[in-house]
């Protein structure tokens, strides 16, 4: 859009989206994380807890 | 189709964290016990309510040896009874059932929350080890005076349990 | 193929008859956002005690209405102003006959006014008219019948639009038979066609069950089929606000950002997958319901966690295509490249705040997915934290930005004040984070939602390493800066249109995609396949559950009575 010097094309060939890997790769840290420590401190340690 | 390697990458994961919640869950169901609210308490006529022989008078019955059945209506805009009265050490199911609308029956700060719909008795049971005093809160909106809709569960220490349900 | 608009005409300029309609859906969203955002702030400033200048009992009034004004009004609306601008623009042809396009938008109308009109009734007590039911209105709760009957006539008018939309794409495809759908259009179609089966379950219960009964011409409701039906649409219908916001990520904010569509193959395949999958899944939000079985819950979880991969894709392609714009921008590394983008720009901030802020509310969702876990949230006010993250920003926010990309060609005029978008668009991710955040927390120590003094007599709420004080000012602040946001938004808009017309266009050209319609599977187009898979998928969730409730408790009962919400309760 805007005329930059440094802006050029990227075709399909040219482009490998490697830093979206990179922050989709700490998002997967961070919901295995967040599941674990809400699954079994938050929920399990939240008792009574229906059993029947 | 082409899909580009990185994204493949990430179906995998996305695959994996989906199973993995699945895995979870069920780890929860089959091996820490924990149970769905479900069709198990059957039904009622939510218009005779006061006429069925459990539910007549709401209240906390001795079933067993550390058992306790505990039959609760809500309605709006209380609890009945409004206080519940368990000893520690035990084992207590309550049969909760509503005879206007729908409300919620939740013990604060525990995992013990059903939805109560009239017509359907909600069945749950629930080990008490610990003496403590919970509060007792309706969470689904039933109209002008829900958030005065209120009650208490008391667990209290097996030697000072003396029957009475309210 | 995507058409591009040529050179610097405008939408309005080459079709002025659809830009107006677009324009009207828009403002009827606004009004809505408007209204149901003073809501909002009184609610906020309310439960929490900071300020009530209203009864408790209206607190409910101004909930209903604030839940059908965002959740019904303001998104759909805005949905069919988007669609009709985006499939007239993709196909690049004018709707087949304007005259249904107003009709079915002036229908929408109708049915909001009927059903606001049947809320605004439950302020003034000795009018008998009232609908303090929520936007969930669960028998024996009852509305007013007007409630009902508006609620019925707006979703007419929505299948109406669905089926111009249809029109327009048949008759394009009569002249253009080999080409791929373009993916604005398919993805109108895709969620039309989802929406069409969503509803069929919330318009047999409002038809069937819910409007005779306020009328008096059945006894009584069965409580828990009724909710059945709601939420076998409840759930599809977060999707009918995402889609849109998932079509403006799609296909708007890669060119916003400077770069191209990473995959439209894949943005196809996410559409279809929600097709397939946003219905088969509305028991999640009964898990804790009598009356139905645990398999039948254990299904609908399965459904719901796949239901999670479409917007785990969406996260990757989108990312992928803004990375595009921001390394043709010049940008390099592994993150640094985030610098490159444009957030300068409030349409690309907004955008990119939404996507982020949904981030979070995926995992909040991923929560509320899980069966037992469900114990540990239902119906506390974590609940309304995960949804102002979702609908409350990822899209709310979405098309607060898209609208300051679209305004231009659709009004000839540029948005008053830059400024002031990008300060409102980042002002909102602030609020939300606040409220939103403390919401979460306050859910986790039991504290309920829809609820207008959460201050007991018995007890008190703990906190843990916090205090009730503490979350109750997070709640406020954020609700307020939400507000202030809003009016903002709200401001700037309307001033834009008192400004003069531009006199230099805008580049409002969408970039191609870098993998085209030509790479992806033809079966995606075959929109019937899909359809009849979703429709199987929907039966094989629902027919058992509902089939037990039948026949344990009958199609009209076992119920109570009715619960005019405007009667005190009965304490004996």
């Amino acid at each position: 859009m805007s005329a930059d010097n440094d802006t050029k094309e990227l075709g399909h060939e040219e482009f490998d989206p490697i830093g979206t890997l990179v922050l989709i790769g700490i998002y997967f840290l961070i919901l295995v994380g967040m599941w674990i420590f809400t699954y079994f401190i938050e929920f399990l340690g939240n008792g009574p807890t229906v059993i029947g | 189709m082409n899909i580009h390697t990185y994204e493949k990458i990430w179906l995998i994961g996305a695959l994996a964290l989906i199973v993995g919640f699945i895995a979870t869950v069920t780890y929860g169901a089959a091996g820490a016990g924990v149970a769905m609210v479900d069709a198990s308490g059957g039904t009622i006529d939510a218009n005779a309510v006061t006429d069925d022989e459990d539910f007549g008078e709401p209240r906390v019955e001795q079933v067993g040896e550390n058992e306790y059945d505990v039959y609760v209506i809500a309605q709006q805009f209380i609890f009945r009874p409004d206080t519940i009265v368990v000893p520690a050490n035990s084992t207590v199911t309550f049969h909760v059932t509503s005879i206007d609308v729908i409300h919620g029956f939740q013990v604060v700060g525990t995992n013990v929350n059903t939805m109560v719909v009239p017509g359907q008795v909600a069945e749950i049971t629930v080990e008490f080890d610990e003496p403590k005093e919970y509060g007792i809160l309706c969470n689904e909106y039933c109209g002008q005076g829900h958030h005065d809709m209120e009650g208490k569960l008391n667990v209290v220490p097996e030697d000072e349990y003396g029957g009475e349900s309210e | 193929m995507s058409a591009e608009l040529e050179g610097e005409e405008l939408f309005l300029d080459r079709f002025p008859k659809e830009a107006r309609i677009v324009r009207a859906s828009l403002w009827s969203a606004f009004i809505a956002l408007g209204i149901g955002g003073l809501g909002g702030l009184i609610q906020a400033l309310h439960r929490t005690n900071y300020l009530r200048f209203i009864e408790s009992a209206d607190y409910y009034t101004v909930l209903t209405l604030h839940g059908v004004l965002l959740a019904i009004s303001f998104t759909i609306f805005f949905l069919v102003g988007l669609f009709t601008w985006a499939v007239t623009r993709s196909l690049d042809r004018p709707v087949e006959d304007i005259r249904f396009t107003w009709a079915w938008y002036l229908t929408m109308v109708a049915g909001t006014a009927l059903a606001g009109i049947a809320i605004l009734g439950g302020f003034v007590d000795s009018i008998p008219i009232s609908a303090d039911v929520l936007f969930t209105f669960y028998a024996p709760l009852q509305a007013h019948p007007m409630f009902y009957a508006g609620l019925a006539v707006f979703i007419i008018g929505t299948w109406m639009a669905g089926l111009d939309w249809f029109r327009s794409w048949w008759n394009w495809r009569a002249e253009n038979p080999n080409e791929r759908i373009p993916l604005q259009t398919f993805m109108v179609l895709m969620t039309m066609l989802m929406w069409y089966i969503s509803t069929i379950g919330v318009a047999i219960s409002v038809l069937v069950f819910l409007l005779p009964w306020s009328l008096g011409l059945i006894e009584q409701v069965n409580p828990l089929l009724t909710r059945t039906l709601f939420w076998y649409f409840g759930h599809p219908v977060v999707y009918f606000w995402l889609m849109p916001a998932y079509l403006l990520w799609y296909t708007v904010m890669p060119s916003i950002s400077g770069g191209r569509l990473f995959s439209d193959p894949l943005a196809r395949v996410v559409f279809v997958l929600f097709l397939l999958l946003s219905t088969p899944v509305g028991i999640h939000h009964q898990y804790l319901d009598p009356g139905i079985a645990e398999g039948f819950k254990f299904i609908a979880m399965t459904n719901t966690m796949f239901l999670l991969l479409p917007s785990l894709l969406t996260a990757f392609t989108v990312v992928a295509s803004m990375e595009h714009g921001a390394r043709q921008n010049g940008g390099e590394g592994y993150l640094s490249w985030l610098g490159a983008l444009p957030w300068r720009d409030p349409a690309f901030t907004g955008m990119a705040l939404a996507g982020l802020m949904f981030a979070a509310g995926g995992f909040s969702g991923m929560v509320n997915a899980g069966m037992n876990i469900n114990y540990l949230i239902h119906n506390s006010l974590w609940v309304p934290g995960h949804f102002h993250l979702t609908v409350g920003t990822a899209v709310a926010l979405t098309f607060m930005a898209g609208t300051y990309w679209i305004l231009p060609q659709l009004t000839r005029r540029r948005v008053y004040s830059r400024t002031i978008a990008l300060f409102q668009v980042i002002l909102w991710f602030i609020g939300m984070t606040l409220m939103s955040n403390a919401m979460h927390r306050a859910g986790l120590i039991g504290m309920p939602r829809r609820t207008a003094e959460p201050q007991y007599d018995g007890f008190a709420f703990d906190a843990g390493f916090s205090t009730v004080a503490e979350l109750d000012f997070q709640i406020a602040i954020g609700g307020t800066l939400l507000f202030i946001s809003l009016v903002l938004f709200l401001g700037n808009v309307i001033v834009s249109l008192f400004e003069g017309p531009m006199e230099t266009s805008v580049d409002a050209s969408l970039s191609d995609p870098l993998s085209g319609p030509e790479d992806s599977p033809k079966v995606l187009d075959n929109l019937w396949l899909w359809t009849a898979i979703a429709v199987v998928l929907v039966v094989l969730a629902y027919s058992l559950p509902i089939a037990a409730i039948v026949s344990d408790g009958g199609l009209f009962g076992p119920g109570t009575g009715t619960y005019p919400a405007w009667l005190l309760g009965v304490i004996p």
